[in-house]
Formats: C-alpha cells, sequence, structure tokens
C-alpha cells in the first residue's frame, strides 16, 4: 500500500493543494536566504534526526538483539517441541516405553543444545556483519554529509573572497582613473598657463 | 570626474532572484509535504517489529516442513530434536533478516534526512554561484562604461583645451592702404590666419583644420 494512504485526509489535501498552488516566495536577497535556509536546516536536524542519528550509532556498537533474541529461543523451541512431541502422542494415543521416553528426552536435550550453539553462534556473526554494515552506512552517510558541508564552505569562501577582489578592483580601477582625469586636466593647465 | 563603484552594482540579478525565489518554493513544499513523511518513516523505522511477521513465517514454515502427520510421528525419537534444531535455525534466520529490514529502512531515513539538507545546500550554492558570477560581470560591465565614459570626457576635454592653446598661438600680419602693419593674434576659440584676420565659419574653419 502507499505511504500516501496513511496519511490523514489533511496531509493528503495539503500535499495535493502544494502541487496546484503557483505563489512563489519573494526572494529579494538569496543570499541571507540561503544564509536562513541553511541556518533553519541545520536546526531541524537537531530537532527531527539528531537523537534517531546517536541512537543508529549507540546501535551500531552496541546492539546485543539478535544474540539475545537466538537465546530466548533456545528456551522457548525446547519447551514448544517439547510440547508438540506430547500432544502428537495424546492425539493418536500412543504410548512410549520408558527407554523410548528417555531416548526422545535425551536427543530432544541434545538437538536443542546443540541447535542453540549454532542459532546463537549464527545470530553472533548475523550480529556482528548486521553491525558493521549498519555503522559502515552511518559513516558513508556522515561522511558525504561532512563532504558536501566543506565544498559549500569553500565555495562560500571563494564567493566571498572573489567579490571582495572585484569590489577592491573596481575601486582601484575607479580612483586610478580619476587621478589619470586629474593629471591630464593639470597637464593640461600647465600648458595653458605656461605659453 | 570618477565616481567610485556603486555598492547597488553588485545587488542580486533578476534571475538569480528567480532562481532563490523558485528554490525557496521548493524548499518550503518539500519541508511541509516531505518532511512529515520521513518523520512518519523515522518513527515506523524506530517502533514496528520487523522481525515478528518473518519469525512467525518462519515458524510456521518449519512446523509444516518437519511435522508428519499420523501414528508414525510419534514413534520418531528424533523428530523433536529435529524440528528443535531446524526452529532455532529458521528463527535466527528471520529475526537477522528483520533486523536488515529495520537497519535499512533506519539508514535510508537518515540519508534522506542528511542527504536532504547536503541537497538543499547545494542547489542553492549553484544558484548563488551563477547569480555572482553574472552580478560580478554585470558590475565589471557598468565600471568599464564609467572609466570609459569619463576616460572620453578627459580626452575631448584635453583636444578641446589643446586646440584652443593652439588657436591662440596664431598671429598675423595685415596693412591697410597706407602701408601700416597691422598684428592680429587667435583666441581661445577663434584662430586667426596669416594676415591676422579671425578664421570665422564652418567651411574656413574646416579648411584652416585640414591645413
Amino acid at each position: 500500500m502507499s505511504l500516501f494512504y496513511n496519511l490523514t485526509k489533511e496531509q493528503q489535501d495539503r500535499i495535493i493543494a502544494g502541487q496546484t498552488a503557483n505563489d512563489l516566495p519573494t526572494v529579494s536577497d538569496p543570499d541571507k536566504a540561503y544564509a536562513d535556509l541553511t541556518r533553519q536546516e541545520y536546526l531541524d536536524y537537531v530537532a527531527n534526526y539528531r537523537d534517531f542519528e546517536l541512537g543508529l550509532i549507540n546501535k551500531a556498537t552496541t546492539d546485543t538483539s539478535l544474540i539475545d533474541q537466538a537465546r530466548e529461543d533456545r528456551e522457548r523451541a525446547s519447551a514448544l517441541t517439547a510440547g508438540m512431541a506430547e500432544r502428537n502422542r495424546s492425539r493418536y494415543g500412543a504410548a512410549l516405553t520408558p527407554v523410548q521416553q528417555q531416548q526422545q528426552d535425551r536427543r530432544l536435550q541434545l538437538g536443542n543444545t546443540l541447535g542453540g550453539i549454532q542459532a546463537v553462534s549464527d545470530a553472533k556473526i548475523a550480529q556482528r556483519e548486521s553491525n558493521t554494515r549498519l555503522l559502515s552506512d552511518l559513516i558513508n552517510i556522515g561522511q558525504g554529509v561532512n563532504r558536501s558541508s566543506q565544498q559549500q564552505l569553500a565555495t562560500s569562501a571563494a564567493n566571498k573572497v572573489q567579490l571582495d577582489n572585484a569590489y577592491r578592483q573596481a575601486k582601484a580601477n575607479s580612483r586610478a582613473q580619476t587621478y589619470s582625469t586629474l593629471g591630464t586636466l593639470g597637464a593640461m593647465a600647465i600648458f595653458a598657463f605656461a605659453f | 570626474m570618477g565616481k567610485g563603484p556603486s555598492q547597488s552594482d553588485y545587488e542580486p540579478s533578476e534571475a538569480d532572484k528567480a532562481n532563490a525565489s523558485v528554490a525557496m518554493a521548493e524548499y518550503r513544499f518539500f519541508k511541509q509535504n516531505y518532511d512529515p513523511l520521513l518523520q512518519q518513516m523515522r518513527d515506523k523505522s524506530m517502533n514496528e517489529d520487523f522481525s515478528a511477521t518473518l519469525r512467525g513465517r518462519a515458524n510456521a514454515d518449519t512446523m509444516q516442513a518437519l511435522t508428519p502427520s499420523g501414528y508414525r510421528s510419534t514413534q520418531m525419537s528424533d523428530l523433536p530434536s529435529d524440528i528443535n534444531t531446524a526452529l532455532q535455525g529458521q528463527l535466527q534466520g528471520a529475526s537477522a533478516a528483520g533486523k536488515e529490514i529495520q537497519n535499512t529502512m533506519q539508514t535510508n531515513v537518515l540519508g534522506i534526512a542528511r542527504k536532504q539538507a547536503a541537497d538543499a545546500k547545494t542547489g542553492m550554492a549553484e544558484a548563488a554561484r551563477l547569480g555572482t558570477s553574472e552580478v560580478l560581470a554585470r558590475a565589471q560591465a557598468k565600471q568599464t562604461e564609467k572609466d570609459a565614459l569619463y576616460g572620453a570626457a578627459a580626452q575631448l576635454i584635453t583636444s578641446a583645451a589643446l586646440q584652443g592653446f593652439d588657436n591662440m598661438q596664431t598671429s598675423g600680419t595685415s596693412y591697410n592702404k597706407a602701408g601700416q602693419a597691422k598684428q592680429g593674434t587667435g583666441t581661445f576659440f577663434t584662430p586667426v590666419n596669416n594676415y591676422g584676420q579671425p578664421i570665422q565659419g564652418f567651411k574656413n574653419r574646416f579648411k584652416y583644420g585640414m591645413g
């Protein structure tokens, strides 16, 4: 089922209304808008996803739920299969000799122990793999964010330097032109009065 | 006299403002409509037990595959043990698969949340970069134009002054009937010919100018 159907009516209406709205916000100062947006994005991230991200990092380094679950399963499976055998015997009116019963109990105990060991061992491997994969994904995400942030910072710094340089250059050009004009006029005045 | 560069020449271009406006609209739309969905996914990834369904199915599959019906099953002493071992293995596999689904969903949510920030920044940065280049080009062009204008004005003034100075240097002598010499000199605006007579009229001035 689409995620859209999980939304409230109000949320669905908002999406539909948003798709047809054509009023654009006026942005007279993109630089300020960008600064506001960047700041707001970060605050939203902190409010909505920071704890989530920290929880995931913590989970990737400490989670043992698969191993815990395998240990719980070992206890439950033993009782489950013993009960199943008992119900089967009851259903068919079968009876086991004491030796058969002893043998079945011993095999069940052995199977439960060996099966449990294998399941817990597999769970440990799966847990390590799962945690490692989760941590790798988180590191990839973090590295991606880090990389884009640094690129962003470099771009902002370059833009600022470029603008500063251009402004300084323009001022210098203007001053040079002014001095040149004054010089020409002064030279003319000297010519005019010298002869 | 040349004026200094005006800060207003360094204002964002209209295209830049339009880009920023559209980017802002898209950002708001996303924040209003998609961000709540992402937060729902975040909560779902934390609260929903993805393993439960898979474990239930693993349990059913194991029982279905390994539980023979009939009296004979009651006499198989290895059967409960085999089912036990298989069940634990299947449940473990189901738990691991459920965990994988949960982890993938959570990292997807986080990736989108973090990538969203990165994308928004990248898009806006691109718009700002393009705008900056255009603004710079326009400001530089305007400044060059101003410089050229003042340069031309200075050149005109210089030429006029030089010409006026030349005019003032001209002189000539004319003689009346009595043979008396009369010296004539040029003024700033009007030169004189060899006879000391002012050269006036467009045609005469042109002739004089062309030598």
